[in-house]
């Protein structure tokens, strides 16, 4: 192919007070191509979007669309030149509809009246381009994030954008419903849209991308097409060591005695639950969006709790009726969304760490005593390897391996006995999520137990020494240790009974 | 992006200096107004300045902690109306029942601040309009119990804790009794928030309120004994301003406007999450020294009123403006 390359970054560096963001990259992307960029958190990765997308200016190098040189100083201009950046948080408004979202900024109109005719009409068009059986006229809050997100693309091709940048399309999607994203992709790519595609989860890379990038500590690293590049070499590539050992051994002493045990749990989104969880166990819940697996681990920790059924630890009941309660009985919860439900963005590291021992302990005790003293803490996060210029910075300056690592201090230093995990490596990098399976295994080892809720059924495989798969509120199945992703599937689909119907209780 | 160790130097000195602005702005205004009136540099006026300053503190500081936890308190000037009122109307004029009033008064405020507590963090109102609406209801019914004017004399021996100035005083001269209350009462409110977990639970639940009940935080006593601090803060400083100025129906008016200015020209974020004692005291002074300062000038006393609106939505702008710069 000697196509004019539809995009092409050429020598791109930029520098903030302290780092070095981008060290002269270059980057390209053919008319069709879907081009994918590796690396993990604080790569440069998102700097280099925003370069593109005209939110933040280089200090060195060039930007081509179509062998046309182009500088942005705001991303309207970068929106008009056709690019369109869809975030993983997605930008729509949730109480307006979807046409109303897709045209919002650019309503058409006639003689200063709304066109609303003309605007259902071509929404309806573009979502029937991107294949979605979308009412154009429903409010945004009510579709899944995964038509949420089939709506943001549909916003992009309204403006024409011939350089579709995604990022992190599908970390918020189930399994079935990254598959109908990536064929929309793939789809997209034979209209001649050219995708810059950014994603943790390398087979969805391997299998969309036609060349892959790698970018680490700001530089590249390689670009090479698919056929050269296996996932262990990217993974090499990225974190520039191999990881054999991406997931700890398993213990050789099979988990016996039971922990938390619950019977006939319901509420809203749960029917009829029944599992124990036993020490040394990691219980991995597998389902798809809306299967209750969420509302499984907003039950255990008091979240949303279950409206009947009972709960053991070590065989003595307890009540789950708040987070506060589900703490002092020992569970501690490493919630989905870390932003907005596990940190206090604006506080220190440390203090963040410190909340529930804080907030556990008696109201006049003094804050620099014991568990509570600083360097304590310091030496917990120290241990976790959780990495600050300054346990006193704000957690938010963090990257997101790092501010899941400090959410996980909170809870070792609280000694809970159990540990809900929910999504626990969402959108953080291959070295950190390794560290993270590494702690979980240490911490099952001391005859703990930890149920972990992932939509990365790798993951899942990897780490659970048995899976329970949710369908419609319901276990539908329990797999042991060893099972394929295609049981997980057939169980979450709700397509079979349980194969190997092992009893959950 | 990756740690770099340099960077947070820069930061941590930029958190140091938004938590002082409250002092530089305080020591340049008090230097202009000693520029103007050199005897203010003595002692005794300073002291005097810090006993008419009182009322401010205390108020900034019980309205801290709301702010800290995420919300406003607006009822602060009803309660300092109604403590004043009913001060008058409950001793009537009888000295040896002050004691017992003064105790009547904290109640009343603290069941003020509990219904504030209350509504905000299990009706879930948003404390805006929560206080607001014991704002009206406060001032409603201090009015009609004191039949809608002020009536009564408050006896010397309540009068003199607003009033009363200990004169030969070692070192500073004078000392008014005014000035102790006004640093008991720091004292207590810094000793609340970095003596104790309770200072740290506020400041998560103003970040974050959801992160920090998922993690364990007793999020509705933490807002409900925020309003019940600010709310103790108005009795006491109803009780200096019955002292200062006597019985008026109009005695606390407009003071919570005041205290959230003040608690943010001092650097506290509104709606939470940042903010020390610092903050609060520091803005309160100044923005008193800003008000001594109009009067030497001679402004028409109005004016104030704009002075004060415009400050606030600088100040705020100012620290909007930084967090954008910062990012």
């Amino acid at each position: 192919m000697t196509a004019v390359p539809a995009l092409s970054m050429t020598g791109i560096s930029k520098a903030f007070p302290g780092v070095r963001a981008l060290d002269d990259v270059d980057f390209e992307c053919l008319p069709g191509e879907v081009h994918a960029i590796c690396g993990e958190n604080g790569a440069g990765k998102s700097t280099l979007m925003k370069i593109l997308g005209g939110s933040y200016k280089p200090d060195a190098g060039a930007i081509h669309l179509a062998g046309k040189a182009v500088q942005f100083t705001h991303p309207r201009q970068a929106a008009e030149a056709g690019i369109a950046i869809i975030h993983q948080e997605l930008s729509l408004l949730p109480h307006r509809t979807v046409e109303e979202n897709i045209f919002m900024g650019h309503e058409l109109a006639r003689r200063g009246i709304l066109d609303k005719v003309a605007m259902r009409e071509r929404a309806a068009e573009l979502l029937r381009r991107v294949g979605a059986q979308i009412d154009p006229q429903a409010p945004v809050s009510s579709l899944s994030i995964a038509l949420q997100q089939v709506v943001e693309i549909a916003k992009a091709l309204l403006l024409d954008a011939r350089i579709l940048v995604m990022d992190e399309p599908t970390a918020a999607l189930d399994e079935r419903d990254s598959r109908t994203l990536l064929k929309l992709v793939d789809g997209l790519r034979g209209e001649g849209v050219s995708i810059v595609y950014i994603s943790h989860r390398m087979p969805e890379v391997t299998a969309i991308a036609d060349r892959i990038t790698i970018l680490k500590d700001g530089r590249k690293i390689w670009t090479r097409p698919r056929d050269a590049a296996p996932i262990s070499e990217i993974v090499r590539a990225m974190v520039g060591r191999d990881l054999k050992d991406f997931y700890p051994a398993v213990p050789v002493s099979p988990a016996d005695e039971v922990l938390l045990a619950i019977e006939g749990g319901m509420n809203a989104g749960l029917r009829d639950v029944a599992f124990n969880v036993r020490a040394g166990e990691i219980l991995g819940v597998a389902g798809l969006e809306d299967s209750g697996k969420g509302a499984l681990a907003q039950a255990l920790v008091g979240d949303v709790p279950f409206t009947s059924g009972t709960v053991a630890l070590r065989g003595q009941p307890i009540a789950l009726r708040t987070p506060r309660q589900a703490t002092a009985a020992g569970i501690g919860y490493l919630p989905g969304d870390r932003k907005r439900e596990g940190l206090a963005l604006r506080q220190s590291v440390r203090d963040n760490a410190l909340l529930t021992l804080r907030s556990m302990t008696g109201l006049f005790t003094r804050p620099q005593r014991g568990a509570l003293a600083h360097d304590a803490m310091d030496e917990r996060l120290r241990a976790m390897d959780v990495r600050a210029a300054d346990f006193g910075q704000e957690v938010g300056t963090l990257s997101g391996g790092n501010q899941q690592k400090a959410i996980i201090v909170r809870w070792l230093a609280q000694a809970s006995d159990i540990l809900v995990f929910v999504e626990p490596t969402r959108g953080i990098d291959i070295a950190a999520k390794a560290a993270i399976y590494e702690t979980m295994r240490a911490f099952t080892g001391s005859g703990r137990g930890i149920v972990v809720v992932s939509s990365d059924m790798p993951e899942l495989i990897g780490i659970a020494d048995r899976v329970l798969v949710m369908h419609q509120g319901r276990i539908s199945g329990v797999v042991r240790r060893g099972a394929s992703e295609e049981d997980i599937m057939h169980l979450a689909l709700g397509l079979a009974d349980a194969p190997s119907a092992e009893a959950g209780a | 992006m990756t740690t770099v160790p340099q960077s947070s130097p820069s930061r941590r000195q930029a958190a140091r200096i938004t938590v002082n602005s409250g002092l530089v702005i305080f020591v340049a205004l008090y230097a202009v107004i000693a520029f103007l009136q050199p005897n203010y540099l003595e002692p005794g006026l300073f002291m005097n300045f810090l006993r008419r300053a009182a009322p401010l503190v205390i108020l900034s500081c019980g309205q801290l902690y709301v702010i800290l936890t995420g919300g406003f308190d607006l009822s602060m000037g009803a309660v300092a109306t109604l403590v004043v009122l009913a001060a008058s109307i409950l001793i009537n004029g009888d000295p040896e029942t002050t004691w017992a009033v003064i105790g009547a008064l904290y109640a009343m405020g603290i069941a003020v601040g509990l219904v504030n507590g209350l509504v905000v963090a299990f009706l879930k109102v948003p404390s805006i309009i929560a206080t607001l609406g014991t704002m009206l209801l406060v001032n409603g019914l201090a009015l009609a119990w004191s039949g809608g004017a002020a009536r009564g004399d408050l006896p010397d021996n309540f009068r003199n804790l607003g009033r009363l100035v200990w004169r030969n005083v070692p070192v500073i001269g004078t000392l008014p009794l005014a000035a102790l209350v006004l640093t008991g009462f720091v004292a207590l409110a810094w000793f609340g928030l970095n003596a104790t977990v309770y200072g740290k639970r506020a400041l998560a639940v103003g970040d974050n309120p959801r992160a920090a009940e998922l993690a364990g935080t007793p999020v509705a006593a933490t807002r409900i004994l925020a309003f019940v601090v600010s709310a103790v803060s108005a009795a006491t400083a109803g009780i200096l301003l019955g002292g200062f100025s006597g019985v008026s129906v109009n005695a606390g008016e407009g003071l919570e406007l005041q205290a959230i200015a003040a608690c943010v020209i001092g650097g506290a974020q509104l709606l939470g999450g940042r903010g020390s004692v610092w903050s609060a005291v520091f803005g309160a002074l100044s923005l008193f020294a800003l008000f001594t300062l109009l009067n030497l000038l001679g402004l028409p006393q109005a004016l104030r009123d704009s002075i004060q609106g415009l400050i606030l939505i600088a100040a705020v702008g100012a620290s909007m403006w930084g967090n954008r710069r910062r990012t």
